[in-house]
């Protein structure tokens, strides 16, 4: 595993364990950050008080399942699940009901300069959403 | 095919350019027996499969890929890569599975494109668009 490989899975950890500080600090000042529906996120704060708000609605983790570098750049396949804790009509994705379960498996492209990720774009290759059924509990 | 990590990005761009001059016999070499590919127009099984797919797209409109970003996996196991394709119809293709076109017509697409090798071979071609597209608004 390359430097840059390793550096990502700190990344995505600092990202699954909600620890802003950590993540700002893999982010160049001036980042620009493409998410999956077309949204463009730039700088720090601007992608830190995104996932910030994603988190206050959802329960999201990250799931690597491939990443590899060349050059200044890394490729990512990725899973990710959503479960709202709270009913979500607004959600970036689609509207969610308490409880309901979204997954997207995506692939994204980092460009990096040093330790820092200065361009991100991802595409969603597969989305699936999992209503919740039954009592409501999560 | 020889390829090496060498020059690994020269193997794929050679791939490119023979799907973007119709070479069906010089980029049919790439894929294997049994390739699993998720274009955006089509899930298709198997090089003939596929092939047949693209003579069908050829007869039909002009495909020119560009590409934008290339990312080679350790050990040529896996490629990203960030393409940019170029669609301009020949005829009127109204059935045209990700969107109708007329003669003249000129579409272009960015996606994130993941090839799983084997021995030089594509296995699998899976493709995301990125969003937001060439020409529409943010």
């Amino acid at each position: 595993m390359t430097a840059s490989e390793r550096r990502f899975r700190d990344y995505m950890h600092a990202f699954n364990a909600s620890d802003w500080d950590a993540l700002r600090r893999f982010y160049a000042a001036d980042v620009e950050l493409v998410i999956g529906n077309g949204t463009t996120l730039r700088g720090r704060d601007a992608i830190v008080d995104f996932y910030r708000n994603v988190k206050s609605w959802t329960s999201r983790t990250i799931e690597i399942l491939d990443c590899f570098s060349d050059g200044n750049m890394l490729a990512a396949e990725l899973e990710s699940e959503f479960v709202a804790l709270i009913d979500a009509p607004d959600f970036p994705s689609r509207p969610m009901r308490r409880g309901d379960r979204y997954y997207i498996n995506s692939f994204a492209l980092y460009d990096f300069h040093g330790s820092e990720y200065r361009r991100i774009r991802a595409a969603v290759f597969r989305r699936e959403f999992r209503p919740l059924t039954g009592d409501g509990s999560i | 095919m020889s390829a090496g990590p060498r020059n690994f990005r020269a193997w794929f761009e050679a791939y490119l350019a023979a799907f973007n001059r119709a070479d069906f016999d010089g980029f049919g070499a790439y894929y294997a027996d049994d390739v699993i590919f998720h274009g955006q127009a089509a899930l298709l099984h198997g090089r003939d499969a596929v092939l047949d797919f693209y003579r069908m797209v050829r007869a039909r409109l002009d495909e020119q890929v560009e590409l934008v970003s290339f990312v080679g996996a350790t050990g040529c196991r896996r490629i990203a890569a960030e393409l940019r394709t170029t669609l301009l119809a020949r005829e009127d293709w109204l059935d045209m599975p990700t969107g109708a076109m007329r003669a003249g017509d000129k579409r272009q697409s960015v996606n994130i494109v993941l090839y799983d090798l084997h021995e030089y071979r594509f296995t699998q071609v899976r493709s995301a668009r990125l969003w937001p597209q060439p020409g529409t608004p943010q």
